[in-house]
């Protein structure tokens, strides 16, 4: 989907030329790294999914009216609709899922590129309906259609704003940037 | 409920927690457990924090005065939107949800007030995400230089997002012609309309002859605002409700001479040939509040204040019209 991409990029849009992130793993292991934005992309995303396997909180400066506002972010785990074979992966979702239910504001990335290919690990399910139906009672929830620069993303995109009717729904690209204005404008008004 | 054999009892959230960590269940399934979960409690992280319930919102909209055809109307789109969402579910063929409303009247007629009841009825009824109303008028949209209306509607815009953009007197964005900029900013809303037509309601409002010259001037408008909504003129008696309302609101009450006065005032006014623009409940409301100043300055220097004397506001603190 680009959760930890998004999560970089809209950390250095935002100003900031490294990012801190606090690694929490379910088996209760926690520690501290910093990184560059640049070599925190190549550290930590994979074009193979479950690559995020820890929560991944980093704290990230938003301007509210004259000021800024410190945010807490927290990078998940991809939820998946079935059981996964592999245990850290369940615990991870465990731990993703207690995070979903506990957050002020929920940022859900869906690959838009992927909607219509339905067979990718990437491709928007029940799942993602059952955490639009959570999110959308919090202080904030915005849907945020990612890939946009990919081919067939756009036809993604309509599939999602008919599915998701009622939400508020950015068309994003987590790589270029795209988007992060509308995403900066939303958080800010939802604090 | 999904089809769970499940051979426990599901106690707390952190059972729920364990039955996907060790591949019992789904992720699917953890949520609606949460959700069933969540049912038996009262307070949990499930449940927003204070929502209101559509009926309280309906009651609210039949306690103001007047406005009957406006109540009927709110309640016709409130139940066409219900009856569109069920046949949605039931995947029966449903319009697709147009909301855009244009709203005549002239000022203080109830225009705002019925479009925060209407952000926060459709709120309810999750057509919109926050139902939050964002009221901007030509200045807050018309820029200086070429690209800054659009900005600056854009702006307008995304802060509405989620809720509705109230457009006071709208009209005036046609006001200075093809070269003006309102023109750019008419141009940048439809544009907006169209990207964020899942969670943007825009509500157009101005008096009712330069609402219909702006929609004659922009024929391309109507089809896109398919909601029109008329607000009368209150009538004296419906102009002295309010009146006593917003007094018992604040704990005072009018003696009988002053409520007559208020009547007078007001039927004058009506003959008044800027009646339209003195603006109705707000111009009851300013007759009340400066009466409210009025009367304490009476008060201040009198030797003794009784409770009675607090609570009374008298026919000589109602101040004339052409004093406020
Ligand atoms: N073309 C394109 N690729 C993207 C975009 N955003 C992310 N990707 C790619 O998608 C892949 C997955 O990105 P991640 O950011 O690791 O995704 P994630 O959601 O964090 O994935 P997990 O941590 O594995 O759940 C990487 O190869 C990214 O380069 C985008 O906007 N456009
Ligand atoms: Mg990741």
């Amino acid at each position: 989907m680009g959760k930890t991409t998004f999560l970089i990029n809209f950390a250095e849009y935002l100003g900031a030329k490294t990012i801190e992130f606090e690694f929490a793993f379910p088996d209760g292991t926690k520690f501290k790294k910093k990184y560059p934005c640049k070599s925190a992309i190549s550290d930590l995303v994979d074009e193979n999914s479950h690559k995020t396997l820890a929560l991944q909180g980093a704290t990230l400066e938003i301007p509210v009216g004259k000021g800024k506002k410190k945010i807490q972010v927290i990078d998940t785990t991809g939820l998946i609709d079935g059981i996964h074979e592999d245990p850290k992966v369940r615990r991870s979702i465990s731990q993703t899922i207690y995070e979903v239910l506990n957050s002020q504001m929920i940022i859900h990335i869906i690959d838009g590129s992927a909607v219509t290919k339905e067979d990718l690990p990437s491709s928007p399910s029940e799942v993602d309906f059952q955490i639009s139906q959570i999110a959308r009672l919090k202080k904030g929830y915005v849907i945020l259609v990612n890939k946009m620069d990919l081919p067939g993303a756009e036809e993604g995109l309509k599939i999602i704003e008919e599915k998701f009717h009622g939400n508020v729904i950015i068309p994003v690209c987590a790589i270029n940037k795209k988007g992060f204005k509308e995403v900066k404008t939303f958080v800010a008004y939802n604090l | 409920m999904a089809n769970l054999n499940l051979k426990c009892k599901i106690e707390n959230p952190e059972h729920i927690m364990d039955l996907i960590a060790n591949g019992t269940i789904t992720p699917v399934e953890a949520f609606l457990l949460f959700k069933e979960l969540d049912e038996k409690k009262e307070t949990s992280p499930l449940k927003p924090d204070h929502e209101e319930k559509i009926e309280d919102i309906l009651k609210e909209l039949d306690g103001l005065i007047g406005l009957t055809k406006v109540k009927q109307l709110v309640r016709e789109i409130q139940a066409y939107v219900e009856i569109q969402k069920r046949r949605q579910k039931e995947q029966l063929f449903s319009e697709s949800l147009v909301l855009h409303m244009i709203f005549k009247g002239n000022p203080g007629t109830g225009k705002t007030t019925v479009a925060r009841l209407l952000g926060k009825i459709f709120k309810q009824m999750r057509v919109l995400q926050k139902g939050h109303l964002v009221e901007v008028e030509r200045a807050d949209l018309v820029g200086e230089y070429i690209g800054h209306t659009a900005q600056k509607t854009r702006e307008q815009v995304r802060r509405a997002l989620g809720g509705i953009l109230f457009i006071d007197e709208a009209y005036s964005l046609a006001r200075g012609g093809e070269k003006d900029f309102g023109k750019e900013a008419i141009d940048t809303l439809v544009k907006a309309m169209e990207d964020y037509k899942e969670n943007l309601i825009v509500i157009l409002a101005g008096y009712k002859d330069e609402m219909e010259w702006f929609l004659r001037t922009n024929p391309g408008l109507r089809s896109r605002f398919p909601i029109q909504i008329e607000f009368s003129d209150y009538t004296i008696e419906e102009l002295l409700e309010i009146a006593k309302l917003m007094v018992e609101k604040r704990q005072y009450k009018l003696t009988p001479e002053a409520l007559l006065k208020l009547e007078h005032i007001l039927k004058e006014s009506q003959k008044n040939l800027n009646y339209d623009k003195m603006g109705n409940a707000r111009l009851v409301r300013n007759l009340i509040e400066k009466a409210i100043r009025r009367q304490a300055l009476r008060l201040i220097n009198q030797k003794q204040i009784s409770r009675e004397d607090l609570i009374y506001i008298k026919s000589e603190d109602i101040a004339e019209i052409d004093e406020i």
